[in-house]
């Protein structure tokens, strides 16, 4: 396949199956049909994507056939097929998660056309060569997540998306002045001739680059929820049920993560001097303040929000000690972190399809009626506070032997106790939805939700997939450690990316 | 809003603002214009039509067609049976109509507009793909047609973005005037 198709089937199929389902708004049977064909075929393409990239390291093409500087270019490299392909096998989980566990309101009104709209959102921004085309698709795939936050128009939900979407607009007003003050700086927006340019000691407007960089740390450091600015996401990501906010707890912000380390190893490296401290102290805040958040929760959706901003403190402790061996554990984390969240907010859903609730302290005793989900809560929540041999221990692992190589041992020491109190916080989960007898006032037998057998075992097979991904990753993580080696690689030294951008071998 | 001054107007207005519409979108090209002015040129006509006979009406005339037909009589040859549902639906349209007449409406629908739209802009840039050139790639006909100049794959892009406006705008308007 030539890399023109290749790099454009990640867009294409979500937009053409999104446009079946807007031609079937009626009937939401052919809807959920088509779009579980197109979540296999986009997995299917991202997967040639991947052989591909692992080939040839770097592919181009240039839309409308206009050499690069000029025109609009995709491009990818490991990171962002890596990024393709969590997204990918989250959305066939999320996907069979709510053929059972979203209500049909809501898959009448729209749910699948937005998830594959979100998903070619996410194709743009991984896959974007151009620096406003980066700041437009982000902005595709925030307004897919502002709709399906708001999608049922529950008091709670509205509440919630209010206040996404008036923090995500100011976020997007910073990165809109950081677009034009990086145009009026160098007169570019590709991002290989920018990083290029950059690089050039002698440009007149080289003073000036940090000032832009901060415009896009603020802006994204909005929408990946870090330190001072996170304040919206456990205000919001509860609200929606769980087939919606799975998919955006475990996407959306690692997306703004990515554009944050691609950025800042690819244009923003003139004032390292100054931005690196800058994120170790954010990013040290980020996991501190995330998980003492949860700590403090009766709520297993916002215990689990509260996780994901902690989270986000690793993926950006790498970009903060910026050595190649964080980068790599930065990248691996940010595939183990979609994966392991987003089956977690899934779990939550499977018992709240039965128990009605969310709350810990009316919940109770899954354990006896559930075996088989408990242990696979056990397992991803093992997962996430990283206890060997699970997936997150290696991520863990790899940042802080490089935070000790490079001597940020403050930084390492917070991340390990961070790591222990999101283990406390796990057990606590654990104890009180699993473990702990069902308080008896509060939801007798029955009234337990009647769910049929087939129904649960559908709701258990996301879960199952995910969770097979997640062991696999963790009992064998050797090819994605090397990946995401050859990935830091291929972010730290840019003379293939752009070479191969700005070759134009491809005009014909 | 239903003042006799405005109803008639629009009557002669509203066929004049599509035409416009369409001079737009063609001459987008080299020239200000463009699917997506032209759209919403094209969609003034009918926020204009909304305003002054109300939505029912509006979507009466130009986005629903009603079809009628009727079982085939005994006497009837076929031949006969087609002219006369034909004609039923064209020039006789409603007039010796008998209440037994069966009917089937399509209807237009602004999401359908804004499918179809999405559809042909995509598809214009898949046929570089096609051509084993990167999507998007253009593709122009040698002829040039008079007042419209040449025709290529970014016209069928326009045309398509000319489409999803005109579907976005009325679904807006439908949808507010409904309140």
């Amino acid at each position: 396949m030539s890399s023109d198709l290749l790099l454009l089937l990640p867009l294409l199929i979500p937009l053409y199956g999104a446009l079946v389902c807007l031609m079937f708004w009626q009937q939401e049977q052919w809807q959920a049909v088509m779009v579980g064909l197109a979540q296999i075929a986009w997995m299917t393409t991202i997967v040639f994507l991947m052989q591909r990239v692992m080939a040839e390291e770097v592919l181009v093409t240039q839309i409308g056939n206009w050499p690069a500087p000029f025109g609009i270019t995709l491009v990818a490299d490991i990171f962002g097929a890596l990024m393709l392909l969590a997204a990918a096998v989250i959305g066939i989980a999320v996907y069979l998660f709510s053929l059972q566990g979203l209500d049909v309101t809501r898959r009448r009104f729209g749910y699948y056309p937005l998830l594959l709209l979100l998903q070619m959102g996410v194709s743009g921004v991984c896959l974007t060569g151009d620096l406003f085309n980066l700041f437009v698709w982000f902005e595709v795939l925030l307004i897919c997540c502002f709709a399906l936050l708001s999608l049922g128009g529950t008091k709670g939900q509205l509440e919630g998306t209010l206040k996404y979407v008036t923090i995500n607009f100011l976020a997007s007003g910073f990165l809109l002045a950081g677009v034009g003050v990086m145009y009026s700086l160098y007169g570019a927006l590709n991002l290989a001739e920018l990083a290029l340019m950059v690089r050039q000691p002698e440009h007149p407007n080289l003073p000036l680059l940090s000032m832009a960089s901060v415009f896009f740390l603020v802006g994204f450091g909005i929408k990946s929820a870090i330190f001072p600015l996170f304040f919206w996401l456990p205000a919001s990501y509860h609200s929606p049920p769980v087939a919606i906010s799975a998919l955006i707890a475990g996407l959306v912000t690692k997306v703004g993560i990515y554009t944050l380390i691609r950025l800042f190893t690819l244009i923003f490296i003139s004032d390292l001097g100054f931005m690196l401290p800058l994120l170790a102290i954010l990013s040290g805040f980020t996991m501190l303040i995330g998980v003492i958040g949860a700590a403090a929760q009766t709520d297993f959706k916002k215990i689990l929000s509260f996780h994901i901003i902690s989270q986000i403190g690793y993926m950006l402790m790498g970009l903060a000690i910026y050595t190649p061996l964080a980068i790599a554990g930065s990248v691996f984390f940010i595939v183990h972190n979609i994966l392991v969240k987003t089956n977690l907010f899934l779990i939550s859903g499977v018992v709240a399809q039965r128990y009605r609730t969310f709350s810990l302290k009316k919940l109770g005793g899954v354990y006896l009626h559930q075996p088989v989900l408990a242990l696979l809560f056990l397992l991803s929540a093992l997962s996430l506070a990283g206890t060997p041999p699970l997936s997150g221990f290696w991520g863990k692992l790899m940042l802080a032997k490089a935070g000790l190589e490079a001597g940020a041992y403050t930084l390492v020491g917070v991340s390990l106790c961070v790591s222990l109190i999101t283990l406390f916080s796990m057990t606590k989960i654990w104890n009180e939805v699993f473990w702990k007898p069902k308080p008896g006032n509060h939801i007798p037998d029955k009234d337990l939700a009647p769910v049929s057998l087939l129904r649960l075992r559908q709701l258990h097979l996301p879960v199952i997939l995910l969770l097979v991904v997640i062991l696999f990753i963790g009992v064998y993580a050797r090819p994605l450690v090397q990946l995401s080696v050859r990935a830091a690689n291929g972010l730290l030294h840019i003379e293939k990316y752009t070479e191969t951008v700005l070759s134009n071998k491809t005009l014909k | 809003m239903k003042t006799i001054i405005l109803v008639t107007a629009i009557r002669y207005l509203t066929p004049l603002f599509l035409v416009f519409s369409i001079y737009i979108l063609f001459r987008g090209h080299n020239h200000p214009g463009g699917g997506f002015i032209g759209g919403l040129i094209g969609s003034i006509a009918f926020v204009f039509h909304v305003l002054a006979y109300g939505s029912a009406r509006t979507v009466n005339s130009y986005f629903q067609l009603t079809v009628y037909h009727q079982d085939r009589q005994q006497n009837n040859s076929p031949t006969q049976y087609m002219w006369d549902m034909v004609s039923a639906n064209t020039w006789n349209r409603l007039k010796n109509r008998t209440p037994d007449w069966r009917f089937h409406i399509f209807r237009v629908r602004p999401a359908y507009l804004m499918a179809a739209g999405l559809f042909l802009a995509t598809t214009s840039g898949v046929t570089g793909l096609l051509r084993g050139k990167p999507f998007m790639t253009g593709w122009w006909m040698e002829v040039k047609i008079p007042f419209i100049g040449s025709l290529g794959t970014p016209t069928l892009f326009d045309a398509g973005v000319y489409m999803l406006v005109m579907g976005m705008v009325l679904k807006l308007v439908f949808t507010m005037s409904k309140e």
